[in-house]
This record gives C-alpha cells, structure tokens and sequence, in this order.
C-alpha cells in the first residue's frame, strides 16, 4: 500500500514536470494563439544560396556580422500575410543597427505572380524564392510562417512558428541586434598575428 | 476518480502531451470515409457521395476560395473506359473571419463536407466491376498558420449492370 502510495507521488510528479514542459516549449499560449516552439538556439544558421526575384544570387553567409531575419512564407498563406508589413517597417526602423530581412517564398507560383504579392504587402526587403533543399536544410519548413533569428555571428538566436505578434517579434529582432560578432582570423592571420606577437616579446627582452 | 488513480494519471498525462505538443509537430489530416460499391446502370448515371473529414483544428480553402492566390480543394478522378466522370458537385465554403485575417473572410471546408460526382456508363458499357482513382487536393491551415498543399488518394469501385 506504501509503495503504491509512492508510485503514484512519483508519476504524479512525472506528469508534473511534463507538465511544465509542456508550457516551456508553448510558451505563446500565454499570449494567445501564437507560438514559439523548438530548440535551434545556438546551432550555427545553414548556408544558402538562392535567387532573388530580382535575380539576384544571395548567399546567408555575405550578411556575418548583420542580424539576419529568415522569414519563411507563401502566397497561399494568410497569417504571412500578416507579419509580413510588420517586417517591412522593422527593416527601416533597424537598418541601421545591422538588421538585414530576408523573405523565403515557398510558392510554386510565378514569381511575377509572387512579387506582386510582396509589392502589395508593402516588402521593402529581399524576397528569395525557397527550395526543398534550403526548406530541409532547415528542419523541413512545413509550418509558415516560420521565422529564424540569426545573429551577428551566424548562429541561430530564436526560431518562431505561426504567427506571433508583433511586440515579441520586436523583442526578437533586439536580442538578435545585440548579438556580437567576432570575425574569425584565417590559419595564416593566425600565423602571422603569433609571429608579430612572437617579434614583439623578443623585441622588448 | 478517488477510486480510480491510474485513470487520473492517464488523463493527466494525455493532458500533459496535448500541452506539449509544439504546432510543427501537428499534421493536418483529412480522409475520406470508405464507400460501398458503386452501382451503375449502362446508359444511365448514378451519384456518388465522397464524404471526407477534416481534422479538428484545421481548415482547408473551399473549391472556390475568395483570392486566386489561395489553393482550392480539388477533386481529381480517373474513370475507367467503361464510365465518365459527368459532374462534380462541391458544397458551397464557410465566409468565416480568423484572428489573423478579422477583416478578410475566407471561403473554407471544416469538419466533415462531400463532394457529389456524377458517374455516367453509356449505353455499350460492358458490364463489370471497375476500380475509380483520383485524388483529393487541399490547402490546410490552422489558427495561426498554415501547410504545404496536399493531396491523398481517393479510390472505390463501380460496378457496370446491364439494364
């Protein structure tokens, strides 16, 4: 009977915990039906190349030392339609402290078809047609909108799913501006930095 | 419940799941209930109600969606030589207004909705059972996001009788 008793006290606290969570990981429902799920924080933001509407190939990687906003989203998508003003203007009010935006249409449509959109939404920014390879590259892009925070140093900071509101995509954009990057020095400025280093010492004994 | 704890565990923890799940982690599901065999006269035509059902949570757009960027449900079938598709009949969309849209209103499916299909055998029809393939196209989305369209197959048998 005393050990039933403490069985039930330990799934209880089990269920509990999950529990607890379970409200870690939801923790938009505090906010309503909006969502912040999964844990990429930290890992480093796949590299891309992609074409532009314009054309134009961009590659993740050019923007180290920006904070980068990767905003996945479609056509046929009408909570997208949403944030995506909301991006236009955090792009002017941001610009200048390093924010660089950047739309991934995962459309099959024209991409004539798909600029219109994006001219009618008000997007101020570079609109990247997506493809399977960058949408696995990412965890399998299947929920939009989903948006990847990336900071100065190339690694992820948040990821968002579904649509938010904008005060917490705000807040996310700041902790993405105060990120720091530190640019990595190639084996041979590492060689040469020693060797100056090195000359200096002997120069001073 | 007092005398039954492992049922108030067993809640608990289903409740415990369903608070966990993050909305990545849902797929939208929508499937067709099976149907009997399809009886068609030779020369004559029979209506054939496809019911599908919608998961809770989701929605699809309707087959006449309010903005041409939106993806319509669309039924696809492949007949036979025996008989033609003459007619598909798909209901009429919910105007409903979503928090994320409140000042749009989209034409949408939710729950359970039926598309009628006309089969029609002519005349020389030989008779005989035959398989009908197709698939059902749908856009979903929940309340605050959406996925990739999608399509599932759809599949039943006619069977062709002489008059």
């Amino acid at each position: 009977m005393k050990r039933n008793a403490l069985v039930f006290v330990a799934l209880f606290v089990a269920v509990l915990a999950m529990l607890a969570s379970g409200k870690y990981l939801d923790r938009s429902r505090k906010h309503g039906p909006l969502k912040l799920v999964g844990n990429v924080q930290g890992l480093p933001a796949p590299d891309f190349q992609l074409s532009s509407l314009d054309g134009t190939r961009i590659k993740l990687s050019d923007y180290r030392g920006k904070a980068v906003l990767l905003n996945f989203w479609a056509t046929w998508c009408p909570p997208c339609k949403v944030e995506m003003p909301w991006f236009a203007d955090l792009q002017k009010q941001y610009a200048k402290d390093g924010l660089v935006v950047l739309g991934v249409a995962m459309d099959d449509s024209e991409p004539a078809k798909i600029a219109q959109f994006a001219s009618e939404m008000g997007v101020n920014y570079p609109v990247l047609l997506g493809t399977d390879q960058v949408s696995d590259d990412y965890g399998d892009v299947q929920y939009l909108p989903t948006t990847f925070y990336i900071g100065r140093d190339g690694t992820i900071v948040d990821k968002m799913t579904g649509l938010l509101d904008r005060k917490e995509i705000e807040e996310a954009v700041r902790k993405t501006l105060s990120t720091t990057h530190r640019p990595t020095s190639s084996p041979q400025q590492s060689q040469a930095a020693a060797e100056v280093k090195s000359s200096s010492k002997d120069a001073a004994q | 419940m007092r005398k039954n704890p492992a049922l108030a565990l067993i809640l608990l923890l289903m409740a415990a799941i369903a608070l966990a799940q993050s909305p990545g982690d849902k797929v939208p599901s929508v499937v067709m209930a099976p149907i009997g065999n399809v009886q068609v006269r030779a020369g004559a035509s029979a209506t054939v109600n496809l019911d599908f059902r919608i998961g809770s949570e989701f929605h699809i757009s309707s087959h006449t969606p309010k903005s041409e960027l939106l993806i319509p449900t669309v039924l696809k079938l492949n007949a036979p030589d025996q008989v033609t598709v003459a007619d598909v009949k798909y209901p009429a969309g919910q105007d409903v207004t979503f928090p994320f849209s409140p000042d749009e209103k989209l034409s949408v499916y939710s729950g359970d909705f039926s598309i009628d299909t006309v089969l029609k055998a002519p005349a020389n029809a030989a008779a005989g059972t035959y398989p009908v393939t197709g698939t059902l196209r749908f856009q979903a989305c929940d309340h605050s996001a959406c996925y990739p369209p999608k399509s599932i197959p759809v599949q039943f048998q006619v069977t062709v009788v002489k008059k």
